[in-house]
């Protein structure tokens, strides 16, 4: 190993010295996936894509580089916004002279008119519900744009940020490309799209005309390497500045050790949580689903993937969420009770049941965890094993009686609660987001909190929410995994990095590669 | 005379096989690590102290120690005692398939040698639509939609290697079927059945019997292949393959958590292929040297 990497070095060293200065900048990363999801800001939740996305996009305004919380919030299309004393009209003016991509031109208000429209949009977007309150956008002229609220919402600068719906994208490009959008995106942040080959690497090339100025790199190749050992492989002989690394104590601690990188661990954390169908027998008896959460024992949990990456949660809504209520009365860790409820709820011998599991690693790793746990009070877990698309529809199918499932949202607690746990985003119906538990004891609760005016009533909704949800067994939060990757050295990204909304190092124009 | 002439290659056959033991020594050693390793993984639970499935978060990914003898896995159970159980596991698929495509394959291999005409022409078509296929791509395309699961993999492996059982068998039975015994069976008025199963069978048993040897160490690596890409058993249960894929994720810093199961495999291949080799041996002398 010493040796590999004392190679590595000399590799790194060698090209560096020899081709570094007579080329052209080039960032490569990798991140863990197969392929790249539809290039499409408003459609895509792949966590790689968001990372991107970062890149290529701008909102209106923007968490500033490196930070995801609110108050982290700065212009960025928008050189000043007011909002009306009620807090429902909202005027934001832009700023002069940005270019889209591509020669796609000025981008004008009629461009922001058209995204937050689209991304409004259930057809042409996957996260309409954010905008649902969203009455009109208009144009008041070519650099002032007014969004009218039908009611107050947590925070409309969210939804407006540089972050999944609130991207601003070209509306004479979406118009003109249509469905080829997606394999063409066109945005005005500091890197355009330049290829995308299919299961291997998409390029991305520098916006020479960003606003904020020339990119320092000049290309960024971010290569699709769904395996760990094959992207460790990759940086330590140096053929990759960044990559995306593996959510784990020893592979942190490694790395560290060996003084040849930067480990970057950073918000946000993605709760992993075991959502608990709770109309699909056995768990639609509250006993079970008591007895379930009395056997799940969260600190061994959090010793499997190690406290520096990992931290304990009892509450449905992550920490550092506004909203989230850290102090709940939950079910602690219990196996001599949790036998006594299966045996009053009937089932003295045990119960077998069916779940379908993702194949990766960050998922399926916890799950046979809990496989473990579940088996000692007589909750045997028979796991179908599941290529990971194929898991995703297969749970939104309604197919799984437990869901283990890890997500980062927008940091405020409404966006949790509605799509897990509002009874509107039940599975397999119309409107449904991700409430795999068929959760439904804390929609009115959910719904007051959205619109009300006064910070501390809102704070007690949403503990409120919380307490019921954890009451009812409608999932078991278990533990929260932050954000691991790892950069060579000369990669310096141009600012601190604490949390990304991107869920990754998003390469700014002032991302520099030194010598 | 004729009648007794089946059972003559027959007693050679045994008589060679107990000189193979002296002779060859390495196919003995081969027969004896099989052997061991079968024992093995029958009596696991009295050699090792752990529970295959019992999990030490706290242990996880250790190296060898007097406590683990081969370290532990990323659940921090104990990978000797999981080689043991996946070794049961693995030779369970890896025999039963063998087995099963053994008397599948054979029957229909001797039903078209015996029989000639269109049923050897629809049968043996059949066969060579399967070998047509890569071994792999078949087994995986079963799994793939059946769905990965005991019965399924041992399917899965069976209809891989029996098309290859089949023409092992097919040769030899239109050879035999001209002879003069098969002739005098046919002549006192024994049935086609009987004289397949009787007359015929045995007289290429020792060949096949070599073969399936052979293909069972064949067939275990399959067992491998097709857990290690993910359509192997269940969780927990343990496997050769979905212990060398398990470890996959940490081949850099934590390698004997692959390695050691990988061993296993590798043991069990070479024990298999030492004994069918010297099988082979005993039975052609032709081969000899």
């Amino acid at each position: 190993m010493k040796l590999l990497r004392n190679t590595a070095i000399a590799t790194l060293f060698a090209t560096g010295a020899l081709v570094m200065p007579l080329q052209a900048q080039e960032l490569t990363m990798a991140v863990a996936a197969q392929s790249a999801g539809q290039l499409d800001p408003h459609v895509s939740t792949k966590t790689e894509d968001k990372t991107v996305f970062g890149m290529m996009f701008n909102g209106l305004v923007r968490f500033a580089p490196g930070s995801m919380s609110s108050d982290a919030i700065e212009p960025d299309l928008a050189e000043s916004w007011e909002v009306s004393e009620d807090g429902l009209t909202w005027t934001f003016r832009l700023l002069q002279g940005v270019q889209f991509h591509g020669g796609y031109g000025e981008m004008t208000s009629n461009d922001v008119v058209y995204s937050l429209t689209r991304a409004g949009d259930e057809s042409r977007s996957s996260v309409s519900s954010d905008y649902r309150a969203f009455q009109s956008v208009e144009a008041i002229d070519d650099y002032t744009v007014r969004i009218t609220l039908s009611e107050v919402i947590p925070s409309l600068l969210g939804v407006v940020a540089n972050y999944h719906g609130g991207n601003i994208v070209s509306a004479r490009a979406a118009e003109e490309l249509g469905e080829d959008f997606k394999t063409n995106p066109i945005g005005t942040g500091p890197f355009a799209y330049g290829e995308l080959v299919e299961g291997q690497y998409l390029e991305l090339v520098a916006h020479e005309d960003y606003f904020r100025g020339s990119p320092e790199i000049d290309k960024i190749t971010v290569r699709y390497i769904s395996a760990i050992s094959a992207r460790d492989l990759a940086f330590q002989t140096g053929e990759l500045h960044m990559i995306a690394g593996s959510r784990e104590d020893r592979w942190v601690n490694s790395m560290t050790a060996s003084g040849e990188s930067v480990v970057d661990v950073f918000e946000p954390g993605e709760l992993r949580t075991l959502h608990v169908n709770t109309a699909m027998a056995p768990f639609d008896d509250i006993r079970v689903r008591q007895a379930l959460a009395h056997a799940v024992n969260r600190e061994e949990l959090i010793a499997f993937a190690g406290a520096s990456v990992a931290r304990g949660n009892e509450s449905p809504v992550p920490d550092g969420y506004i909203g989230h209520e850290p102090d709940l009365e939950f079910l602690s860790y219990d196996p001599d009770r949790a036998r006594e409820l299966l045996a009053e709820a009937g089932y003295p011998d045990g119960v077998t049941v069916p779940v379908a599991i993702t194949e990766r690693a960050s998922l399926f790793g916890p799950m046979q965890v809990l496989q473990a746990q579940l088996s000692q009070v007589g909750i045997n877990l028979e796991l179908d094993v599941m290529e990971h698309s194929a898991w995703h529809a297969a749970i939104r199918d309604d197919a799984s009686s437990l869901v283990l499932y890890g997500a980062a949202r927008f940091p405020v607690a409404d966006t949790y609660l509605t799509q897990f746990y509002h009874s509107d985003s039940i599975v397999k119906t119309p409107t449904a987001v991700t409430n795999f538990s068929h959760c439904n004891v804390a929609d009115e609760q959910i719904i007051a909190a959205r619109s009300e005016p006064n910070g501390e009533r809102q704070q007690e909704l949403w503990s409120e929410a919380q307490q019921l949800i954890v009451d009812e067994v409608c999932s078991i939060p278990v533990f929260e995994l932050l954000q691991v990757w790892a950069r060579a050295p000369e990669v310096n990204l141009g600012y601190e990095l604490d949390g990304s909304l991107s869920l990754g190092p998003v390469i700014t124009e002032k991302t520099t590669l030194s010598e | 005379m004729t009648l007794a002439d089946t059972n003559t290659p027959q007693r050679t056959r045994t008589a060679s096989l107990l000189r193979l033991a002296r002779k060859n020594k390495l196919s003995a050693f081969g027969l004896l690590m099989f052997t061991l390793i079968v024992l093995a993984s029958i009596f696991a639970p009295f050699i090792s102290p752990h529970d295959p499935l019992d999990q030490n978060i706290l242990d996880r990914l250790q190296d060898r120690s007097a406590e683990y003898i081969l370290g532990t896995d990323t659940f921090g159970r104990d990978t000797f005692t999981r080689i043991l159980y996946g070794l049961r596991v693995s030779l369970m698929i890896g025999l039963t398939s063998t087995f099963l495509a053994m008397v599948l394959g054979c029957s229909l291999g001797i039903i078209a040698g015996y029989r000639g005409g269109w049923v050897d022409s629809l049968i043996m078509r059949v066969m060579d639509m399967l070998l047509a296929f890569p071994t792999l791509i078949t087994g995986l395309f079963i799994v793939a939609v059946l769905g990965a699961n005991f019965v399924n993999i041992v399917l899965a492996i069976t209809v891989t290697i029996l098309p290859k059982f089949a023409r092992v068998a097919r040769a030899p039975t239109i050879a035999l079927k001209e002879r003069e015994f098969v002739e005098a069976a046919r002549a006192l008025g024994y049935s086609d059945i009987r004289i397949m199963a009787v007359h015929i069978a045995p007289n290429i048993l020792g060949e096949v019997v070599v073969l399936a040897s052979l293909w069972a160490a064949y067939a275990i690596r399959i067992e491998a292949y097709l857990s290690f890409i993910g359509l192997g058993v269940a969780p927990p249960t343990p496997t050769l393959g979905t212990m060398i894929r398990d470890g996959f994720n940490h081949i850099l810093d934590a390698p004997f958590v692959s390695i050691y199961p990988g061993f296993a495999v590798l043991l069990v291949v070479l024990s298999l292929n030492l004994v069918g080799d010297g099988l082979r041996d005993a039975i052609d002398p032709k081969l000899r040297d």
